[in-house]
């Protein structure tokens, strides 16, 4: 199954680039256009997936294993909440929200602990990247204007 | 040899400044406090510690850079010896005689060796990198963009044959990072190439990005899901310093580990990852008693360790006087130049001098300040062993998601990443081997470039990659070797060197 699904995988992605890189124009040999590297790369990338998949016609059964949304869901998603918030936020918002989100992604989450590790990984960020980094990271632009 | 003392001296010169040795200092010992964590190998470490460079200027910047390198990679043999996890793949061979040792109760002796000889392989391949620097940048100069279409081509050749696991998937990995490479604006007509209208992608994607969503994120996602399983040894660190005995058996090894890894480092494609498994093979061969390797010989440490070392500082030669890294460490030590304005190639030599050869020199600097640190501190080396994953992994995920925004004080970069990790946990789960990847992106622009400028040069006849000699030796070498690395017997024997 694993090389199946790799090799469709390979397949859609080629396909993407082809249809996005379709309107550039090719070149000629002697001329290469912006198309045509990249072009060429997605036949490659294609044939390759089709090779992949023949690998699995002919007998390949690698298990992909389990696919638990649990930790893809929190773990990316408090990235992206950090990203939406740290700028309106700020650090010192962001900070523990992002710790706090992604703790639900692990089942041997403790919230006392989370909770203060939180508050503690934020005020060490702060002091690391901000006063000693001078970083131009926002602290918390509500609160103190910067 | 006048002119390499005299670089030396001014290498020296620049490294011993107040702020370089302080930076140094730094990268050192954040690098193996970071590095030693478990599942946090060096380019996660590297990656997530990018940001604290951000503020200095280039050549600080990447002093501390490579101490953190180098603590990174010391912290991955700590590991593979207290606990078994091996950092990365060069450290692999460490986990079989150094663990055995530490449950003997002689861990402090393995580590305490595997600072020793990698201080030495360290302080030799300083001085091969020095030595080396300026022959090569002077042929890199002379080489035309056929040549150099070659040489990358033969890197990414080693590149495929080198990497775990399928050849087929090796390859489509490095195909899809230079694809990747080719989004954003093209090189010479200055079109939007491939940004699906997106604004953000007009300048490409950034490589931090890249190698944080597949390293950083999607790393953290695998160890999430598996249940940890550390076999974190209960039994005394042990006096650190080897006896006599010790020092007699280890001695050979370590000269021959460090020649081996010197020379295998140097190679495009990653070739440092050979270095430790031809020391232990060596080593086993040449043992009177090989019954007694996988059992807690120390030749099995010493060999492989300074082998380790001397292939991690000789993998810069490539990088340094060619501009091609030849693995994914040293692809993200071409992300963080650029971030610094430095374009890797055989023009930093001459036009930062100051730059090269103080971070030369710091190389022999940062593997001092290794030996000096490492063996006092490791009481609270073994103590990080136990911090708990469940609250690691949310450290290490604020700490990237800093990084990401400082990069460009931009928010879209962070949502950019966390997709790139869901993509390189899809990969993992498909059985693909990121790191390719990352080379591949690395090293598609120039790539591009280079095959269109000799086209241009020729006439659009392809045959200038075979008639030019050097290409054509080059092109032919990584022909050889991929078919070698398809023949059955080959392939099967591959398989039994990385998984042991």
């Amino acid at each position: 199954m694993q090389n199946l699904l790799a090799g469709l995988l390979l397949i859609v992605i080629a396909a993407i680039a082809a249809w996005q890189a379709s309107p550039l124009p090719m070149g000629t040999l002697r001329h290469i256009g912006p198309g045509m590297f990249p072009i060429s790369l997605a036949g490659f990338i294609a044939l390759i997936g089709v090779a992949l998949m023949v690998t699995w016609a002919r007998g390949e059964r690698n298990s992909t294993g389990r696919w638990p949304l649990r930790g893809p869901l929190f773990i990316l998603g408090s990235a992206v909440i950090f990203g939406l918030a740290v700028r309106p936020l700020g650090l010192a918002v962001a900070g523990p929200m992002l710790v706090i989100v992604a703790a639900f992604a692990s089942h041997e989450t403790r919230w006392v602990e989370i909770i203060a590790f939180a508050a503690g990984m934020t005020v060490f960020c702060l002091v690391l990247f901000k006063y000693l980094l001078s970083l131009p990271i926002p602290v918390a632009p509500w609160l103190i204007g910067y | 040899m006048e002119a390499l003392y005299d670089n030396l001296s001014h290498g020296f010169s620049v490294a011993v400044s107040f702020q370089n040795l302080g930076l140094c200092f730094i990268g050192v010992v954040v690098g193996t406090l970071v590095g030693i964590l478990p599942g946090v190998g060096p380019i996660a470490t590297i990656a997530m510690l990018l940001p604290l460079t951000f503020n200095f200027d280039p050549t600080g910047a990447l002093i501390m850079l490579a101490g953190i390198y180098y603590g990174a990679q010391y912290g991955g043999s700590t590991t593979a010896i207290l606990i078994n996890i091996p950092g990365e793949a060069t450290s692999v061979v460490t986990t079989l005689d150094g663990h055995q040792m530490a449950r003997q109760g002689r861990a402090g002796v393995a580590l305490g060796t595997a600072a020793l000889v990698s201080f030495f392989a360290g302080t030799v391949s300083t001085l091969v990198v020095a030595a080396l620097g300026v022959p090569l940048t002077k042929l890199a100069l002379l080489f035309g963009p056929a040549e150099y279409f070659s040489l990358m081509v033969l890197g990414l050749a080693f590149a495929v044959v080198l990497a775990q696991g399928s050849l087929l998937k090796a390859a489509a990995m490095i195909l899809l990072g230079v694809l990747l490479a080719a989004i954003g604006t093209d090189l010479e007509t200055g079109e939007a190439r491939m940004t699906f209208g997106l604004d953000e992608l007009a300048d490409g994607i950034d490589f931090v990005v890249l190698a944080m969503g597949v390293f950083g994120f999607a790393e953290i996602l695998r160890n999430l899901e598996n249940p940890e399983s550390r076999d974190v040894v209960r039994a005394k660190i042990g006096r650190l310093l080897p006896n006599k005995a010790d020092i007699k058996a280890s001695i050979m090894p370590m000269l021959r580990g460090t020649g081996l890894g010197a020379v295998l480092g140097i190679l495009p494609g990653n070739g440092a990852v050979l270095g430790p498994f031809a020391s232990y093979t060596t080593e086993k061969k040449l043992a009177k008693d090989p019954s007694r390797f996988g059992k807690g010989a120390i030749e099995g440490v010493a060999g492989p360790e300074a082998a380790n070392n001397a292939g991690a500082q000789t993998a810069f030669i490539p990088l340094l006087t060619l501009g091609i890294p030849p693995n994914a460490v040293m692809a993200l030590m071409v992300g963080a130049m650029t971030i610094h304005g430095i374009i890797p190639g055989p023009q930093v030599m001459t036009k930062s001098p100051d730059l090269f050869w103080g971070m030369i020199a710091s190389m022999w600097i940062g593997n001092a300040f290794l030996l000096v640190i490492n063996l006092p501190m490791i009481g609270i080396w073994v103590k990080l062993l136990n911090v708990p994953y469940r609250l690691m992994f949310s450290a290490i995920l604020l700490f990237c998601c800093i990084g990401i925004y400082s990069i460009n004080n931009d928010t879209s970069d962070v949502a950019l990443t966390a997709m790139f990790g869901l993509f390189g946990y899809v990969l993992i789960k498909l059985g693909f081997e990121p790191a390719p990847l990352l080379l591949g992106f690395v090293l598609g622009r120039l790539m591009e470039e280079k095959l269109r400028q000799a086209l241009i040069l020729s006439r659009g006849d392809f045959m200038t990659f075979v008639e030019n000699p050097v290409s054509g030796v080059l092109l032919a070498i990584s022909l050889g070797i991929v078919i070698f690395a398809v023949l059955p017997a080959v392939r099967k024997k591959k398989e039994e060197a990385l998984s042991s």
